[in-house]
């Protein structure tokens, strides 16, 4: 038997280490949007398993086997195991507080959070009280309880799982409820609604079509950011869409086949932009001719009478309006070459205020100009421009329009300093997206040119090859290139060697915060600094417990 | 000693310039005198819920909102007589209130609106009436009927949202064509706001539609102005007490409006002007001394008769624009509930207003024309149904 004072000391360090544990992983668990598959992936990959508590259960097991003796030795060792924890807790960041995207106590995390802890108390005070209760020698149980708690210690990320099935039912009853709600708010509001999918770029251009529709011809909901899941939507309605939106504009996100079409039931779209088809995601369709059919979802959902408008310089986005033309058809882009478009631009010139353009509707000619910066914001921006125009909006009016967009964070923004400015292109890269913001970075003013990325991800077999090539194009722009993260920096630095970029201007970091700490050390007034892609939490660094 | 008056201070609102309403209310309520005044703040909120409590008071309570609103109590006001004051929402039960003090700026609370509710439920508040509120916030209007009484104001034209969207070019095509705004740069802004939102000095003919454009992300109105190139602003404001009774003037100085200003205007060439205030740094100078008289006083006579001819009570702050190279004094927008009540200009006056004066002056010339419109007959009893 152990004093019942050490009890109670290492129930209460074991308890409130498990609470913080809890919701460091829960953070984790959150941003793998409760994918228990995903969630045991990146486990697994980050090898993100527990060690500090661990290695204090260890040596308390190892103090209690090597130190038998008289009935004090408990009580310490039971003390300096939960100082140990304690240093533990106040070491590792608080979840709330840290990171690029902080744990967010919702309903369901709260919920998930409340029963993996009440899981992990009954694991820690059975065999504690057990333990305490069988074993004769203070000693012996005490050998036994760390081992317990080595057990114990790696627990809290497998509660999570446990918990998460445990609420499944009721969260799933929830979810349902909700879904009829929106159904039901849908049905009475009744709204003209626009499906917008692609590759990349759907998020601009859904606040670009959402803009213009509501300027030009009447209100517009549109759930912000990169909302374009059912369960998203379906919040955004239920919160946001009032009975006077007559236009709404839903991004709707390709997980796998059949997603799409899903939404297109959910939210049945009478019009659809596709803004690029492309190879992102490659990993969780297989193959491009996949990517191309669950995007196809949207232009087959379309009625006989529907508008569909694509991205001509995407080859199967142009495919998709030759093989699932609707009542009408519009093409649009910036490579004349690819063949015919409704809607173009050429002429395009960067400066500090945005980009200046000649854009072209059917014949006619305008002098446009658009505060945002980039091929693929242009493009967004006439294809929110022609979907605009097919639903009747005043092409004149809508070109004005253009002039007063406003850029979506983190999407090519450029903030200018008095010291070093940045352009800000943090937000999920792409081939395109990423050699479009080179082409800015080259075309802005600036003393010397900077660029700190991590490379792309979720590119399947051309992951490699892509970011090599990248680099190779950051060559030929930048005076210092920030390489960040493990995830492909052999991939980053191959690139720059074959452009036979110097090595004394490469740096390699770990995250972006030491990016950031070198590049204080480097920076000069007048540096124009390209932030390319931000892999967040689950892909950056090294997780430790 | 009789009871103090309980005055509920209204701010916050639908309004783009929310957060500057909320910054004015709080100077407000810490300048009421607590002798004569009891405060009780309600706040509204982007959303349109009114709430009070006594949290409203901190001023970091606004950076959590909507959270932060749960520890309050929501209220409303009933658009009918005889309540006596604030109505819970929860329960239905009446907080009393003597006096209703409007601290809004902008559209919903400076425009006759929440007046008008004031007006249904036959409440005393402070500031302009209905009709003065609504026309003074409309630009356009309000220039017009000063005009028509002989006070000097640039031309200005009113372009429809739905117009613009139907058919821009015409629009473009007939301010192109119309000689009063031959001369580029032109000045585009809401017609019914009153902060610097969706405003644009349109440089060439080709930037005018995508100014409008973005007039009409806020407004259904915008109005079109020359610029006039070499200008100075001149404002002052005014209360009624009495009559009306002008401030002080103050010079708003940008960083480079400061040179033309001690350049041109002042009779000895400027050399005390802005640092005999000692606030040549900052955004405006009050009671320039060397501003030439007869500018100073056209520019408080006609802010008087403006303020007079168009109804308005409480404390207004009247914007004028003087052309250097006229010479000529026009009127550009009167605000009837201006940024912090105008007090810094009131403090500098002669004789000198405190802001507690100012706010008791406020309440009482509230009380007072409640009882004018009360002593009104209104009920004359069933006539035409009895028949």
């Amino acid at each position: 038997m152990l004093g019942s004072l050490s009890v109670v000391i290492l129930a209460v360090a074991l308890l409130s280490f498990g609470h913080r544990r809890i919701r460091s992983y829960l953070r984790y668990f959150q941003q793998e949007e409760y994918s228990s598959t995903r969630f045991l992936a990146w486990l697994s990959q980050r090898r993100a398993f527990d060690t500090r508590g661990t290695a204090v259960m260890a040596l308390l097991a190892i103090l209690s086997v090597l130190l038998p003796g008289p009935w004090l030795v408990p009580l310490w060792s039971a003390s300096a195991a939960a100082l140990l924890l304690a240093v533990v807790f106040v070491v590792e960041d608080d979840p709330l507080t840290a990171g690029k995207l902080k744990l967010n106590m919702t309903q369901r995390a709260s919920k998930i959070a409340l029963v993996a802890e009440a899981l992990y108390a009954a694991l820690v005070l059975a065999p504690l009280l057990l333990i305490n209760w069988c074993c004769g020698a203070p000693a012996h149980a005490m050998a036994y309880l760390a081992l317990c708690g080595m057990v114990i210690a790696q627990a809290p990320p497998l509660l999570l799982l446990v918990a998460n099935k445990l609420l499944w039912p009721a969260e799933r009853a929830l979810q349902e409820s909700y879904y009829a709600d929106a159904k039901r708010v849908l049905r009475k509001v009744a709204p003209f609604t626009i499906g917008i999918t692609g590759s990349y770029g759907k998020t601009g251009a859904k606040a670009a079509l959402g803009e213009l529709l509501t300027q030009c011809l009447g209100p517009t909901f549109w759930p912000r950011k990169s909302i374009n899941t059912v369960m998203g939507i379906t919040r955004a309605i239920r919160e946001q869409m009032r009975p006077f939106h007559r236009y709404a504009v839903i991004e709707m996100g390709a997980y796998s086949i059949g997603s799409i079409a899903r939404l297109c039931d959910f939210t049945p779209p009478r019009a659809a932009l596709v803004t690029a088809v492309g190879v992102m995601h490659l990993e969780r369709f297989g193959s491009a001719e996949n990517i191309y059919r669950a995007k196809s979802e949207l232009a087959l959902a379309l009625p006989t009478d529907g508008i569909l408008v694509c991205n001509g310089d995407s080859p199967n986005a142009r495919r998709m309006a030759a093989e699932h033309p609707s009542g009408t058809t519009i093409l649009y882009g910036l490579d004349r070459g690819r063949g015919h478009l409704d809607c173009f631009a050429s002429d395009l010139s960067f400066s500090d205020r945005g980009t200046s353009f000649t854009l072209t509707w059917r014949g006619e000619r305008h002098p446009a100009f658009t505060p945002l910066l980039g091929r693929p914001a242009v493009l967004n921006a006439l294809g929110a421009f022609a979907m605009a125009c097919a639903l009747g909006a005043e092409p004149a009016y809508a070109v004005a329009c253009l002039a007063n967009l406003r850029p979506v964070d983190n999407r090519l923004v450029l903030d200018r300093q008095p010291g070093v400015s940045f352009l800000r292109d943090a937000y999920n890269s792409n081939p395109v997206g990423f050699e479009a913001a080179l082409e800015v970075l080259k075309g802005l003013p600036a003393r010397r040119r900077i660029v700190i990325t991590p490379g792309m991800v979720e590119l399947g077999e051309q992951q490699g090859p892509e970011n090599r090539r990248l680099a190779s194009l950051c060559a030929g722009v930048a005076d210092l290139v920030l390489v960040v993260g493990r995830t492909n920096r052999e991939a980053l630095l191959a690139g720059l060697a074959d452009a036979q970029f110097p090595g004394e201007r490469i740096i390699a970091v770990q995250s972006r915060d030491e990016a950031f700490s070198a590049l204080k050390d480097r920076q000069l007034e007048g540096d124009l600094v390209l932030l390319e892609n931000d892999l967040g939490d689950l892909l950056e660094g090294t997780v430790r417990f | 000693m009789t009871d103090r008056l309980r005055v509920a201070v209204l701010f916050g609102g639908r309004s783009v310039e929310h957060e500057i309403s909320v910054i004015s209310a709080l100077q407000l309520m810490m300048a009421i005198d607590p002798a004569k005044y009891e405060a009780l703040p309600v706040y509204i909120s982007p959303s349109g819920t009114w709430h009070t409590g006594e949290a409203l008071l901190d001023r970091s309570f606004y950076s959590r909102v909507p959270s932060s609103l749960g520890g309050l109590v929501e209220v409303t006001l009933l658009p009918k007589p005889g309540v006596g004051g604030l109505t819970k929402v929860a329960g239905g039960g009446v907080i009393p209130v003597d006096v209703f003090l409007p601290a809004f700026h902008g559209q919903y609370g400076e425009d006759g609106c929440i007046q008008g509710l004031f007006e249904m439920a036959e409440v005393p508040y402070t500031g302009s009436n209905v009709p003065a509120s609504a026309v003074t916030m409309n630009k356009y209007l309000c220039k017009m009927f000063l005009a028509a009484h002989g006070i000097p104001v640039l031309p200005a034209a009113v372009v429809e949202r739905g117009d613009a969207q139907r058919n821009i070019q015409g629009v473009v095509a007939s301010i192109a064509a119309d000689p009063r705004f031959g001369a580029y740069p032109l000045f585009v802004k809401p017609c019914n706001l009153g902060s610097s939102i969706g405003v644009s000095r349109v440089e060439v003919p080709g930037d005018l539609a995508a100014a409008l454009a973005k007039v009409f992300r806020y407004d259904t109105q915008a109005l079109v102005e020359p610029c006039v190139s070499q200008l100075m602003e001149i404002n002052v404001s005014v209360r009624d007490c009495n009559g009306a009774a002008p401030s002080v003037v103050e010079i708003p100085v940008s960083q480079s409006g400061v040179l033309s200003y001690e350049e041109k205007y002042m009779r000895d060439g400027g050399k005390k002007s802005g640092q005999s205030q000692g606030m040549a740094s900052l955004t405006r100078i009050i009671d320039p001394p060397d501003l030439a008289a007869e500018i100073r006083d056209a520019v408080t006579s006609y802010a008087t008769r403006s303020f007079r001819l168009l109804g308005c009570s409480g404390v207004a702050r009247l914007d004028f624009i003087y052309d250097l190279a006229a010479s000529a004094v026009y009127f550009n927008e009167l605000n009837a509930f201006p940024g912090s009540c105008s007090f810094y200009l009131w403090a500098k006056s002669r004789p000198r207003v405190l802001y507690t004066e100012l706010i008791d002056g406020m309440i009482q010339a509230a009380l007072r024309s409640y009882s004018v419109v009360s002593s009104l007959e209104r009920d004359i009893g069933l006539r035409a149904l009895r028949t």
